[in-house]
């Protein structure tokens, strides 16, 4: 297996904190926030992360296939989850402690609830607006009502962690290396 | 499983004697010391299968507002506020505000306004992010839904029907409550103010139930059958057909849905549909978000003296008990551990490196009971009272076979033999941390003076000797070892009734006495206490035996 060359492609608007594992080929988009203790592992392929994500602490953003795992604009990672999805769209929720295998590519607004096991057999797509709620991981398609509260919150969520997570941690400069 | 300890509570039976631990309907008399109460005017123990139960207050669980108990039969034990259940995962409701209607919106603004939302107001499920926009139900304001919904509730078809129901048996009813055949329960007597209320508001003239009255003794059968004739029939407002039509359920329409299903997610589970006493529609779109059912706060009385052992605060909001007579503050509590099992955890652990998790699956395999060996095992007291107690163990019942005869009998009940301390130990009374003058926890190794001479346990190999006594006295606990003999036959869980009994010197003084003497300051230390005896029985479970498989003995018992 060939060894991982760490390349790190961070937009100067971005907020990755210091205490972040990063390895491989990794690019991040302007205003994405990524909270200390977070894994991103791009051991195969390369990871592009979008514009004004959050990813928060404890979450693994793993990609274990050689295509490039592309992550959308303005998703939500909550903590500790762990997702390997091949790619991501935009306005997306992952809720804390959910799992998304990589045989699942998620398209937009859709919420995985908390705890949720996404672990298809099969290769899959979710529709848009797919919810994944409860503890067996039922389905339903949301109404998309509320959506335009719910982007704006998240981008008031993403201006004030760009305010104070500098503070109070050490910044990670991509270097390109 | 772990090694349990679990107490007895006679539940007013005859004889104080536990079942046999074997049978499995005995472990419904045996409880985990957490769910008992214990009533000071009986000294008894009361678990929650004998205590008498009231409703000591109404609330609603989502906006913690104490509902007065007249208003909870007239709201039907729901929240007549703004609290409401999603029928889908039965999360609760907020009221939210709809999205503004400008939809060239897009993301590329960087303004961010304060607040965004306006008019319509609709509920929607956080969790699973259903709304009612689904169903058609809005609102102007977002306060006072319930009576916004109290319209489209009261003309709903089931209602209406209902309200006919009612008023067509109404004069029935009335006729034969004079004779009600009714057998008055055992206790008429509402020592509670809000049962007393409750029942005045039950006896309130509603029209269409006749009033409850417990003191009347029944006519039966005389004016029973002249009223059966009486009744004409009743003719429902519409036909069933038709009312299924309409989407009430039942009947073609539901025919005709199930044909053309395309996801099972369509049809509403039994789940969401029964809470109504009615037909509801199948269709998942058709379903209405429900309201909050309302719960209640108990308090407990001890059964024979009716004294409160439980009485929770009047605040919806606050946990706390303002009367709780709990059996943890007056009985030891009790745990069991089996030594080996927790070296054979920590061996694994160091040896292996791995997380926790993954030892303990594979440490059942080394810790055991297998069959034919001797184990010994911990049992801790500790004791919650302010006064130092000596606790003295004993066997309950004859054990059905020692192990010797193992080999020709019936394995149905596992033969095994359990030695227990026999000799009274003391146990330290109940203080502040920084109370107690022995602060090493060395394990074992202070007690020289403590012990009882029956010896200290021997933790290294070499020596075979297995002591039955005192292992360590610390703060107000005391650890007892005992050890338990498994045939090679033995099947099945360890099992045995264990009787506690314990002294503790009351501090009642004598009434009467204080009185002849005058002053009771000078004469205090001059009295002997008197020694109180309290014993209770428990099932000790060390956990299953596992069958031996190997040919490979040693040393038998």
């Amino acid at each position: 297996m060939p060894p991982i060359r760490d390349k790190f492609t961070i937009h100067s608007k971005a907020v990755v904190c210091q205490d972040v594992e990063l390895k491989g080929d990794i690019t991040v988009g302007a205003g994405t926030i990524v909270h200390p203790k977070a894994t991103i592992f791009a051991i195969a392929g390369p990871i592009v992360i979008g514009a004004g994500c959050i990813v928060e602490e404890g979450v693994i953003l793993v990609n274990r296939r050689k295509e490039v795992m592309r992550i959308g604009d303005d998703n939500l990672f909550e903590i500790g989850c762990r997702v390997e999805c091949p790619s991501i769209g935009n306005f997306n929720t992952i809720s804390a402690r959910a799992r998304v295998h990589h045989t699942v590519r998620i398209s937009s607004y859709c919420v995985i609830g908390a705890a949720c096991l996404v672990v298809p057999t099969e290769d899959e797509i979710l529709d848009e607006y797919t919810v994944i709620y409860g503890p067996a991981a039922e389905r339903r398609i949301w109404s998309g009502r509320g959506k335009v509260q719910e982007a704006d919150l998240r981008r008031k969520h993403a201006e004030y962690l760009k305010e104070m997570l500098p503070k109070f941690n050490r910044l990670r400069r991509g270097d390109g290396t | 499983m772990a090694p349990s300890v679990d107490y007895y509570c006679p539940c007013l039976a005859a004889s104080p004697h536990p079942p046999p631990p074997h049978l499995p309907s005995s472990s419904d008399s045996f409880h985990p010391l957490h769910n008992l109460f214990f009533c000071e005017e009986c000294d008894a123990v009361r678990c929650n299968r004998c205590v008498m139960v009231e409703v000591s207050g109404y609330y609603c669980p989502n906006c913690l507002f104490e509902v007065p108990s007249a208003s909870v039969r007239a709201e039907k034990n729901r929240c007549a506020r703004n609290c409401f259940l999603c029928p889908n995962c039965r999360n609760t409701l907020s009221v939210v505000p709809s999205d503004p209607p400008n939809d060239g919106y897009d993301r590329m603004s960087p303004i961010v306004s304060t607040s965004l939302g306006e008019p319509p107001f609709f509920l929607y499920c956080n969790h699973c992010r259903w709304d009612s926009a689904q169903v058609d139900i809005t609102f102007e304001k977002p306060t006072g839904l319930a009576a916004q919904l109290q319209k489209f509730e009261d003309s709903a078809p089931e209602a209406l029907e209902f309200d006919r129901l009612k008023e067509h048996f109404e004069p029935f009813l009335r006729a034969s409550s004079s004779s009600s055949a009714v057998t008055p329960s055992s206790s008429h007597h509402h020592s509670n103010p809000i049962t007393a209320a409750a029942s005045s508001a039950l006896a309130r003239d509603i029209p269409g139930v006749s009033k409850y009255n417990p003191l009347s003794r029944s006519r039966s059968g005389r004016d029973k059958s002249s009223h059966k004739a009486d009744i004409p029939d009743y003719k429902a407002r519409m036909e069933v057909g038709a009312a299924a039509g309409m989407g009430a359920g039942g009947g073609e329409a539901d025919l005709e849905f199930m044909r053309h299903l395309e996801t099972v997610a369509e049809v509403a589970t039994v789940e969401q549909r029964w809470v109504n006493s009615w037909v509801s529609s199948l269709h998942t779109d058709d379903l209405k978000p429900l309201r909050i059912p309302l719960q209640s706060k108990k308090s407990k009385r001890c059964p024979s003296c009716r004294h409160i052992l439980i009485k929770p605060e009047q605040k919806a909001q606050s946990v706390r008990y303002k009367i709780k007579l709990v059996a943890a503050n007056y009985l030891p509590a009790i745990s069991v551990s089996l030594p080996h099992a927790r070296a054979a955890l920590e061996t694994m652990k160091r040896s292996l490196n791995r997380s926790a998790a993954q030892s303990e699956d594979q440490s059942p395999a080394a810790a055991a009971l297998l069959a034919g060996k001797t184990y010994s095992f911990h049992i801790s007291f500790t004791n919650p009272l302010y006064d130092p107690i000596q606790v003295r163990l004993k066997k309950a019942q004859a054990m059905p076979a020692p192990g010797t005869e193992g080999a020709g009998e019936k394995a149905k009940r596992p033969p095994f033999q359990v030695n227990l301390p026999s000799a009274a130990f003391p146990i330290a009374a109940f203080a502040e941390a920084w109370e107690y003058e022995d602060d090493e926890d060395m394990f074992g190794l202070d007690d020289d003076d403590d012990l009882d001479g029956l010896g200290r346990l021997q933790k290294d190999q070499r020596s075979k000797t297995r002591t039955v006594g005192v292992v360590e006295k610390r703060a107000n606990v005391t650890v007892v070892a005992g050890e338990v003999i498994l045939t090679k036959e033995s099947r099945g869980n360890v099992k045995f009734n264990m009787l506690v009994s314990y002294t503790y010197r009351s501090d009642d003084p004598d009434p009467a006495e204080e009185n002849a003497m005058g002053t009771p300051s000078r004469h205090a230390s001059s009295k002997p206490p008197e020694m109180k005896n309290f014993s209770f029985y428990t099932v000790v479970d060390l956990g299953t035996i596992a069958p031996r498989e190997e040919t490979i003995h040693d040393t038998d018992m």
